[in-house]
Order: structure tokens, then sequence, then C-alpha cells
């Protein structure tokens, strides 16, 4: 189920400027380190890192736009999260369908 | 990230958790093989018929009320017992903690492009 991708978007998403710049992507659109980096008090090259990394979990996806990259956030981890929910939604609905056979049956054995 | 789920069953409290506690009763439903000491600290087994097992440490029995499961590699399982008319109500929640940083940026992206 994609545990060890979970963890590294898990800590890609650990420290809080991180954060903050998927936040930003999401909500231009998509972006460019040049771009992000004009609204905030650190430097291109600093940000690029970031995006680097954000990449490599998985969570934003690049696209190459003349000399600089254009990222987007990509909804694939967040994805996992999702299945794990309607996986473990539908395990549970059938124990609790069998617990409620297996109590009508204890029911009639008493 | 957790799921949640509801039911009543036409059984007492004491049926339900016997049949949430004793080992051969939660076979007939949880899991193929079970072993479990339901009480506070006691240990969980269990296995499917796929190979699949999972092993639970006992954090709180609250006979007829509570049982809270957590399982070794992370989660936790929370039953809740109510006497309704008619029976029983179980309140189950499955909760897998490594989802919830990804679950909050879930609403925020989804809350920026909207």
């Amino acid at each position: 189920m994609g545990r060890g991708r979970v963890e590294h978007v898990f800590d890609a998403l650990g420290d809080p400027g991180r954060r903050s710049l998927v936040e930003a992507v999401a909500s231009r659109g998509s972006a460019t380190a040049t771009e992000l980096a004009a609204g905030l008090p650190v430097t291109r090259q600093a940000v690029a890192k970031q995006l680097a990394a954000l990449a490599d979990a998985g969570l934003l996806r690049s696209t190459r736009a003349g000399r600089e990259t254009r990222y987007e956030v990509t909804p694939e981890p967040l994805g996992d999260a999702v299945a794990w929910m309607v996986d473990m939604g539908a395990t549970w609905d059938g124990r609790l369908d069998r617990l409620g056979r297996a109590l009508a049956k204890g029911k009639v054995a008493r | 990230m957790q799921i949640e789920r509801e039911i009543v069953f036409p059984a007492s409290p004491a049926e339900v958790w016997e049949a949430l506690t004793e080992p051969e009763r939660l076979e007939e439903w949880f899991a193929t093989e079970v072993e479990l000491d339901a009480q506070p600290g006691g240990i969980g087994v269990f296995r499917w018929g796929d190979g699949d097992e999972r092993r639970a440490v006992v954090r709180e029995a609250e006979p007829e009320e509570r049982l809270v499961l957590d399982w070794e590699d992370e989660g936790q399982v929370v039953l809740e017992l109510d006497e309704v008319d008619g029976g029983t109500r179980v309140r189950v929640v499955e909760r897998s903690p490594e989802w919830s940083t990804a679950l909050e940026l879930h609403a925020l992206a989804w809350v920026a492009v909207a």
C-alpha cells in the first residue's frame, strides 16, 4: 500500500516552509521557483531546492519551461490515503456483516 | 486519517463484548486465527487466510463499553458499545496516523485550487 512512499511524503511535509510552498503552488495552479521567491524573503535557489525535494516525494510534478522548471501539485500521494480509506472501509463493512451473522447464530445456540 | 462505522445489532452488550473479545468468536468474523488477552496491556495476534498477520496491544478494555487496540505496525482500532433500544450500537473507528499530514494538505490544496 505504498507505505515507504507515504513516509516520504510525511517527511517532505514535516517542514512548515515546504508545506507553505505546496500551498502556494496549489493556489497558483503551477509555479516556478522565480515566481514563488518573488513573494518570499528567501532566495530563488533556496526555493528551487525545496521544490526539488517536494517533487522527489511525489507531491509536485515538474515540467521544463525554457530555462526554468515549472511545478504543479500532484494528487497521487494523497490518492494512496484515499485508497487506504476505501480499503479499510470495505474491510470493516465485511467484518461487521459477519459479526452480525455470528451474533445471530450465537443467539440460536444459546 | 480514519474510517468510522456505526451499526446496531439486536444483541445485548454482553453478547457483543464476548464476540469482540473471545478468540473463538473473533474467528467467526474478524480473522482466521485469533489470540487475544482482552485486558489492558494484553497481546493480540490476528492471522488471515492470505498469510497476513497483525499484532496489537490492548490499550483499553472496559467490559461491554470500550475496547482499544494499538496495532504494532501503527494505527489503532477503537470499538465502543452502547446499549440502545433493540440491542447494542457498535461504533468502530480505525485510525492510521501516518496519513494525517497528507490529508490536511489535501484539504488545503482543494480549497486553494477551488
